[in-house]
């Protein structure tokens, strides 16, 4: 997949170390770093970036200025101000210089890639922004409902899943999205996996019994509580979005198969002391 | 539940089936069940949300699967359950929930659907409520598909 190319702003090295960092396992490649201004408008002819961090304060100028000479060469290029600062003055001076948006040091990892992605949309494929901007979340929020509600560790793989059919022996609960974009989420493990954590999440000790019933309504009460946690995280995100989920519907048994192909759908697996937790978030084709 | 509910998905199959090429379907059967649903073999699950929420399964044997996505697809003959077929039979279950969308719509009761989940797999179980649901049969040209509603109340 072609990366998207990212050029850096800011007079702290250190500033523009942390930036390039963030992006390090993304999609974005930092392209070029400018410590101030005269810097960023030559670099930027030179290296042609998809979009630009700015920080507020440089040397030779500050970062409206530097957006406007910017926009001088090129019209349409895309900037994001990253400074300490952020007040209405200085959003009202910069939306009138043309930035696209505003963030506020710290940033953190997902604030700043959720907003360049927002800011890229046209630049990259429905992949990419599936990946970065929705199931980054649902895995993070999976690994935090992990220890929230079985009081495990757990450590997360994220793939694309290539060939749209999920085999699952055991339990799944499926839980549906609607809104934009519309998609489901698969919360899947095998039988002793569903032991272990139903009997955690219920405050039970190994050896006690649980009914096969209990222990597969709790897996998919689990798929619902991380279901809705993520969906709200990314309802935080984007303001203009508003997804909701359906309620749990679960398969129980052995080879079966989950097959969507019209779904852009993502794996992420949990591996934890219980055994492998999965899911797969899958959303419709087309953004 | 209410089975007045029931009839917005019965209306949806019994209307969208002959606009792909099938013989209007008849209804067979209709039981209130609280025991899981068994797969016969292809099982399409379809949440919903708004104002009722629920789930919607069609249920049905992977012949019929065949038969089904054969006739929507123009009579081509469809050996295995591939993924092309897969495809159809999701895109079935999408447009007979969106329409049963539209006749709740009628009845006051606006939804949303979610994308349809496609499972294949023998004797496995569907849980889609606690409670009660409903298990509507309809005969299309001989071969069955059930359709497994419950409304969440």
């Amino acid at each position: 997949m072609e990366k998207v190319k990212v050029m850096v702003v800011d007079d702290s090295r250190i500033s523009r170390m942390m930036v390039s960092s963030m992006l390090a396992k993304t999609n974005f490649e930092v392209c070029a770093m400018a410590e101030n201004s005269a810097e960023a408008v030559a670099l930027y002819a030179k290296t042609k970036p998809d979009v630009v961090t700015m920080d507020m304060n440089l040397p030779d100028a500050d970062g409206i200025e530097c957006t406007r000479r910017i926009h001088a060469i090129d019209p349409k290029a895309k900037i994001v101000m990253i400074s300490a600062m952020k007040d209405a003055k200085l959003i009202m001076q910069g939306r009138m210089a043309g930035i696209g948006s505003f963030l506020q040091k710290p940033v953190s990892t997902n604030e700043l890639i959720d907003t360049l992605m927002i800011m890229c949309n046209e630049n990259v494929g429905a992949v990419a922004v599936y990946r970065e901007s929705y199931v980054t979340t649902f895995a993070k929020v999976l690994q935090q409902s992990l220890m929230s509600l079985f009081g495990i560790q757990s450590e997360i793989e994220i793939a694309q899943n290539e060939d749209s059919v999920l085999k699952v022996d055991g339990v799944a609960a499926v839980i549906g999205i609607v809104g934009e974009p519309k998609g489901r989420v698969a919360l899947y493990m095998d039988s002793d996996t569903m032991y272990n954590l139903s009997k955690a999440m219920l405050g039970m000790d190994p050896q006690d019994d649980l009914s096969a019933d209990e222990a597969e309504a709790a897996i998919e009460e689990a798929g619902n509580i991380i279901t809705g946690r993520a969906v709200s995280r990314v309802n935080d995100v984007f303001k203009d979005k508003e997804m909701r989920i359906t309620p749990p519907g679960t398969v129980i048994g052995s080879d079966i198969i989950l097959s969507n192909p019209e779904l852009i759908s993502f794996n992420v697996k949990a591996k934890t002391s219980y055994g492998d937790v999965h899911m797969n978030v899958g959303f419709a084709r087309g953004v | 539940m209410d089975v007045k509910l029931v009839n917005p998905f019965i209306d949806a199959f019994t209307t969208v089936l002959p606009q792909m090429g099938f013989p209007t379907p008849q209804r067979t059967g209709m039981t209130v069940n609280n025991q899981n649903a068994v797969s016969q073999g292809v099982a399409v699950i379809v949440g919903f949300t708004k104002e009722i929420r629920g789930n919607v399964v069609y249920n049905m044997s992977e012949d019929t699967a065949k038969f089904i996505a054969s006739t929507m697809m123009m009579g081509m003959p469809v050996e295995n359950f591939d993924e092309m077929a897969q495809s159809a039979i999701s895109e079935m279950s999408n447009m007979l929930t969106a329409n049963a969308a539209t006749n709740l719509t009628a009845l006051g009761l606006e939804v949303d659907i979610s994308t349809p989940s496609l499972t294949v797999g023998s004797d496995f179980q569907i849980k889609i409520s606690n409670e009660q649901y409903l298990c509507v049969v309809m005969d299309v040209s001989g071969h069955q598909v059930e359709i497994d509603i419950a409304v969440q109340q």
